[in-house]
């Protein structure tokens, strides 16, 4: 007996018409011996019997339009749509002037904003035409200068207040206390590396010279720290401690925190 | 050449030389346009919003887009495609706007899971009358896609190369969506229509 191999393909060229369902191997009425498959084959019937009683009621709201009339209203209704396009563009602008022409609060409220900005204009501008007015924006060299000295300022403070954690951190990593990961270590490090390049060109311009030898100092140690993978051996470790206290890293960072803090 | 792809390369020279006159302005081109299509877009804005005056809403704004846009067709590409697809974004941002209308039979649904066209409750039969409301709640169910290519197909009545310009997806893909929608309504059909699932 030739069995019944019906396969997810089968179907899939089945249901999309590629194959009649009775040609081929597909599954006649006969073939008893598959129940399962008979089963399925009946539920899909159904399913494709509901699609056809949808239809039929889309089918009854189509025959329910007024086909001929339709499209002469959406046709009018486009060209008159197209004509008001066209004119709305001529007309905007008379119909914004047309509304004061209507209303004379409005218009008055109008005349005064603009007599008003006029006479704001000329009380702010300054009797003297300052260096370099041709831009939007004028500051003066002083100001600048300053602003600079403030961040340089500011950003030094931020990288010695890194630096110092960072350092404690680490020698506490040598006592019994958590262990700071190697990984997140040498991560902090590179973080303040790249810190210190941006703050090099400050620290110069500003000639900040007591700022920046800490500051190299300290990224000596960083530049050490960073090049160390995994955990610090205690040759490393006493290797680093011995740098900060030879030069007494710690007690500078303090003396010079403080010294920016009360102002450069 | 087949007689086929000759008559279609006719449609579409046909259809460009229309759309060239819309452009224009002209409205009679306009409305031969709109009366060779204006039943499809019409079974495609009812599938997704099931209510006549919607669909007839949709209709219109689907032709006054054209209108609008009929420049923006290439001609080496399907019109009854391109024009199908814009219909089914209009239907559905009709549907949007009407959410707060349909409030009182929809619960949390997401934007996708659009109701699709299914056979009003009927008196009498009670299985049949069953079997209508966990289809029409199954096909509303269907992952969108599916249920796009179902509508298409069994509502629309489009063929599988038409699916696919109007979804811009490749006719293997449309056969494939409808294959699994089928086998997922089967599934979730099961209990009523007696079947192992």
């Amino acid at each position: 007996m030739r069995r019944n191999t019906m396969t997810k393909t089968d179907w899939a060229a089945v249901l999309s018409g590629d194959r009649d369902a009775a040609g081929g191997r597909a599954m006649t009425p006969g073939d008893g011996d598959l129940p399962q498959r008979r089963a399925e084959a009946d539920a899909i019937d159904r399913i494709l019997e509901e699609t056809a009683a949808v239809r039929s009621e889309i089918r009854q709201a189509v025959a329910s339009v007024n086909w001929d009339a339709l499209p002469a209203v959406i046709a009018g209704r486009a060209l008159a749509a197209d004509g008001r396009a066209g004119r709305g563009a001529q007309t905007r602008a008379a119909g914004w002037l047309a509304a004061f022409r209507m209303k004379p609060a409005l218009a008055g409220l109008a005349a005064g904003l603009v007599v008003g900005a006029a006479a704001m204009y000329f009380a702010l501008k300054a009797p003297e035409t300052r260096p370099g007015s041709g831009g939007a924006y004028y500051a003066s060299g002083e100001f600048l200068d300053r602003a600079e000295l403030e961040m340089a300022r500011r950003n030094t403070l931020d990288y010695l207040d890194k630096g110092q954690y960072m350092l404690l951190d680490v020698f506490e990593s040598a006592g019994p206390g958590p262990v700071l990961p190697a990984a997140v270590r040498s991560a902090r490090a590179r973080d303040l590396l790249q810190k210190k390049k941006y703050l090099n060109a400050q620290l110069e311009g500003l000639r900040m010279v007591k700022a920046k030898a800490i500051c190299d100092q300290i990224e000596m140690l960083f530049l050490e720290l960073s090049q160390i993978d995994g955990e610090l051996t205690a040759a490393e470790l006493g290797k680093i401690r011995g740098l900060v206290e030879e030069r007494q890293l710690l007690l500078k960072i303090n003396l010079v925190r403080k010294e920016l803090e009360s102002g450069v | 050449m087949s007689d086929v792809s000759a008559g279609r390369q006719a449609d579409a020279a046909l259809i460009a030389s229309l759309l060239e006159r819309v452009q224009a302005g002209d409205r009679e081109a306009f409305m031969t346009i709109i009366r060779l299509y204006q039943q499809k877009v019409f079974v495609m804005a009812y599938s997704i919003l099931r209510d006549r005056e919607d669909a007839l809403d949709a209709v219109q704004e689907t032709f006054l887009k054209l209108y609008q846009k009929a420049g923006l067709y290439k001609p080496g590409n399907s019109f009854q495609g391109w024009l199908l697809q814009m219909a089914k974004n209009i239907s559905i941002d009709s549907y949007r706007k009407h959410r707060r209308k349909r409030r009182q039979w929809e619960t949390a649904t997401p934007l996708e899971d659009i109701p699709v066209a299914a056979a009003p409750e009927r008196d009498g039969d009670s299985a049949a009358s069953d079997l209508r409301q966990a289809f029409a709640r199954s096909v509303d169910t269907l992952a969108k896609r599916q249920k796009m290519v179902f509508i298409m197909r069994h509502y629309n009545e489009l063929q599988f190369n038409e699916i696919s310009e109007a979804m811009a997806i490749s006719i293997g893909t449309a056969k494939s969506l409808h294959f699994k929608a089928v086998q997922n309504l089967r599934k979730r059909l099961a209990p009523v229509l007696g079947i192992e699932p």
